[in-house]
């Protein structure tokens, strides 16, 4: 229907009198990569909470796979079996074995049989290079380690759009490259993907196209390189240089 | 959340209409069943002998008044004050415990002829130098609440200076009274002679004065064809000399000596074994009732519990409201209130009886029900709420996301307030002796009412309590293992 993945239009949200998103316009095409950065409260979460409405917008239309899930009439519990999610915090089942975190959805939404579910986790994490921890608990595992079971937890639901929300900003340095290189694998093989980070390394290899945010607002987008190497915008400039400068 | 406010009221409907519902144990027979409250312990007129079985003036005429003219009583032991409450509301239809006929009473209830002819006497400790009313000045008489042996104390009081402290049951007014916290209470004189007489300890100084009659009573406009009956039946007995036989059985030389002797003889026998084991039977009745009332409240109680905790969780401001409201009302009442609320007030206003079984249910349902509502969201609300948004991002839907996600996480933490809560609803169950129950509190209260052991009687009712809750401790912490694992 539409040529886009992710189509916001006008997006308003609100909290009382604080007007964290004014109007904002986003899209994703199919297959493409897309980064989004900005200073701390800009409102990068809260636009990708907006988009499998963890988070209600206050007004305008989010468009996915051309269905606007702003409509109360949308079924979102359909609309995010196709909505992969990951957390910054990792969020994994804390009562369930690795294996359990996966199979869960596909096994209670009906997409699949017992048998099928766990061979389908059995691959995934063997993609995420964890294929020995199907029966470990969450709580025993490194941070790396978790952030990586929660991709494969999202993907088990096969979805046509990836939502990563600072999947490396709470893990040891040594960690990062682990689940960057899952993330980077994941977009060779043509996932749609909506990443808030601030790994910039990662945005300039990977990203088809990076979005800087500022006081709710789109301020400046285009390919990595003109947006790091020729902003536009004097608060990119102010933005890059600092995070450049840490 | 539809699904869930629909699932609540569906299973807490029927929940209620199980409990309410309930038909009230009323024997189809040929012949009516009157339901007759009277007193604890009010002797000769009414108490327990030492097979706990009720006897005394009233009990006899009114069993054998029930015979003269065909109908079943039965008897509920629940206290003055309570049977009072109980026919106002309709929960029994008459009473008869040594109830004087006043003018104030017959404003709310009729009355049948008199049976019984008595008056109000002052006692005192044996060896006590008071011997008349003027020498109470700014001293403490001890009264019962509601009899009529009260009525005159408080309407002397200012006249002769005293104070007065007030007693549910006459054993503490006589306790009172020979601990020397109140120098002398008021009492009939039929019930203070038989007591002086059985070695109370105690002596009638004073001649008796508001000389009264006691009548069999039923409510104001209500059960007007028992009060006949009773009238009936009453001079009946009076003509074939039932009636004289029965006040001789009770009032008589022969009958004051024999309580007497039994109560000397066993005093030597009130050892804490020797006790248990002439109160057995009535323990283990008491025993089991406090059980039942535990168990079926737990259960009842949990329920509702979950249900409420469950509703102040869902996304719905309507829904988190009503969680808060029903918690902030039944958290916030006195248990003894409630329990009598439902017992005496709710029958009052729709008309329907609440057997006390029933009540006290409720009772509990409500009342730790609202505290483990209270618990069960606060322990849903301590799981991370990052494990729903994680639930709910897979596209589970909000009741799945709880059941296999949240929930779990959440009884974990609930488990320590659970097992908390059973042992203070096995402790609660002791506030419903308030509506008559015969649970081991009540029962304990009775047999003191009978041998005036109060010291041991309380030891042993503290260590069975003690038992019990052992006993269920140990259990919770075996399911706790249970869940854990
Ligand atoms: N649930 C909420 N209630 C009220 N205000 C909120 C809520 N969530 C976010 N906000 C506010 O919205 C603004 C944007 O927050 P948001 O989390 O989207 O920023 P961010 O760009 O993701 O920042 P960071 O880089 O620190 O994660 C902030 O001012 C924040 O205080
Ligand atoms: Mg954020």
């Amino acid at each position: 229907m539409s040529e886009y993945k992710v189509n916001v239009t006008n997006l308003k949200k609100n909290y009382g009198a604080n007007h964290v998103l004014k109007g904002i316009d986003f899209k994703v095409a199919n297959n493409e990569v897309v980064v989004l950065i900005g200073p701390s409260g800009s409102g990068k979460s809260t636009l990708l909470r907006c988009l499998n409405k963890l988070e209600e917008p206050t007004s305008g239309s989010i468009v996915i796979d051309g269905q606007d899930i702003s409509l109360s009439s949308t079924n979102i519990d359909k609309a995010r079996e196709n909505i992969g999610m990951v957390f910054q915090h990792f969020n994994l089942f804390n009562n369930m074995t690795v294996g359990e975190n996966i199979m869960l959805a596909p096994i209670e939404l009906g997409k699949s049989s017992k048998d099928e579910a766990k061979k389908q986790a059995k691959d995934l994490l063997e993609t995420v290079g964890l294929s020995e921890k199907f029966d470990a608990m969450p709580s025993s595992l490194s941070g790396g380690q978790k952030q990586r079971v929660a991709i494969a937890r999202a993907l088990a639901m096969n979805p046509d759009v990836m939502l990563f929300d600072e999947p490396t900003s709470a893990l040891d340095p040594e960690m990062v490259g682990d689940v960057l290189e899952v993330m980077k694998d994941l977009a060779k093989k043509g996932m749609t993907m909506v990443v808030v980070t601030h790994e910039m390394g990662f945005a300039k290899e990977v990203a088809d196209r990076v979005v800087f945010m500022a006081d709710g607002r789109v301020m400046e987008e285009g390919k990595p390189d003109q947006v790091f190497d020729h902003p536009q915008n004097e608060r990119t400039k102010a933005f890059l240089d600092k995070v450049i400068n840490v | 959340m539809k699904k869930f406010i629909v699932w609540f009221s569906l299973v807490f409907g029927f929940a209620f209409i199980a409990t309410v519902g309930q038909p009230t144990q009323q024997v189809e027979a040929s012949e009516k069943t009157y339901t007759i409250a009277t007193d604890v312990t009010f002797p000769p007129f009414v108490y327990a002998n030492s097979n706990n079985k009720y006897v005394g003036i009233d009990m006899e005429l009114i069993k054998a008044v029930a015979k003269k003219e065909g109908f079943k009583v039965e008897i509920k032991p629940i206290g003055f004050n309570a049977a009072i409450q109980a026919v106002q509301s309709g929960q029994v239809d008459g009473m008869i415990a040594g109830m004087s006929i006043t003018t104030e009473r017959k404003k709310t209830f009729d009355f049948s002829n008199p049976y019984y002819s008595s008056g109000i006497v002052m006692a005192v400790k044996k060896g006590s130098k008071v011997t008349s009313l003027k020498q109470l000045k700014g001293k403490t008489v001890a009264i019962k609440t509601g009899t009529s042996g009260a009525d005159y104390a408080n309407s002397i009081k200012k006249k002769y200076g005293f104070k007065t402290v007030t007693f549910d049951d006459s054993d503490s007014v006589y306790d009172d009274v020979k601990t020397g916290n109140a120098v002398a209470c008021f009492d009939d004189s039929a019930v203070l002679q038989y007591g002086v007489k059985t070695g109370l300890g105690l002596k009638i100084v004073t001649k008796p004065t508001d000389t009264g009659n006691y009548g069999f009573a039923v409510r104001k406009g209500h059960n007007q064809v028992l009060l006949n009956k009773f009238n009936k039946g009453l001079k009946a007995l009076k003509k074939d000399g039932t009636y004289a036989k029965i006040i001789e059985k009770y009032t008589g030389k022969k009958a004051v000596s024999a309580q007497k002797k039994s109560s000397e003889n066993s005093s030597d026998s009130y050892t804490m074994l020797a006790l248990l084991k002439q109160n057995k039977s009535a323990f283990i009745s008491g025993i089991e009732e406090t059980l039942w009332l535990t168990i079926v409240g737990i259960l009842f109680a949990t329920i509702f519990g979950i249900l409420i905790g469950l509703l102040g969780v869902v996304p719905s401001k309507i829904a988190q409201g009503l969680s808060t409201t029903i918690i902030y009302i039944f958290r916030g009442l006195p248990l003894i209130v409630l329990a009598l609320f439902i017992y005496n007030g709710i029958p009052s206003l729709t008309g329907t009886k609440v057997p006390a079984f029933v009540a006290g249910i409720i009772t509990l349902t409500l009342n730790e029900g609202a505290y483990i509502g209270a618990f069960v969201k606060g322990g849903i609300e301590a799981v991370d709420s990052g494990q729903m948004e994680a639930a709910r991002s897979l596209g589970l839907p909000f009741s799945k996301s709880m059941r296999k996600v949240v929930l779990p996480q959440g009884i974990k933490i609930m488990i320590p307030s659970f097992v908390n809560q059973f042992i203070i609803t096995l402790k609660d169950t002791s506030i419903l002796s308030v509506i008559g129950i015969l649970e081991l509190t009540q029962t304990g209260k009775i047999i003191i009412a009978r041998n005036l052991q109060g010291f041991r009687i309380w030891a042993i009712v503290a260590v069975i309590y003690l038992l019990m809750i052992t006993v269920l401790t140990l259990l919770s912490k075996w399911i706790e293992r249970r869940i854990k694992n």
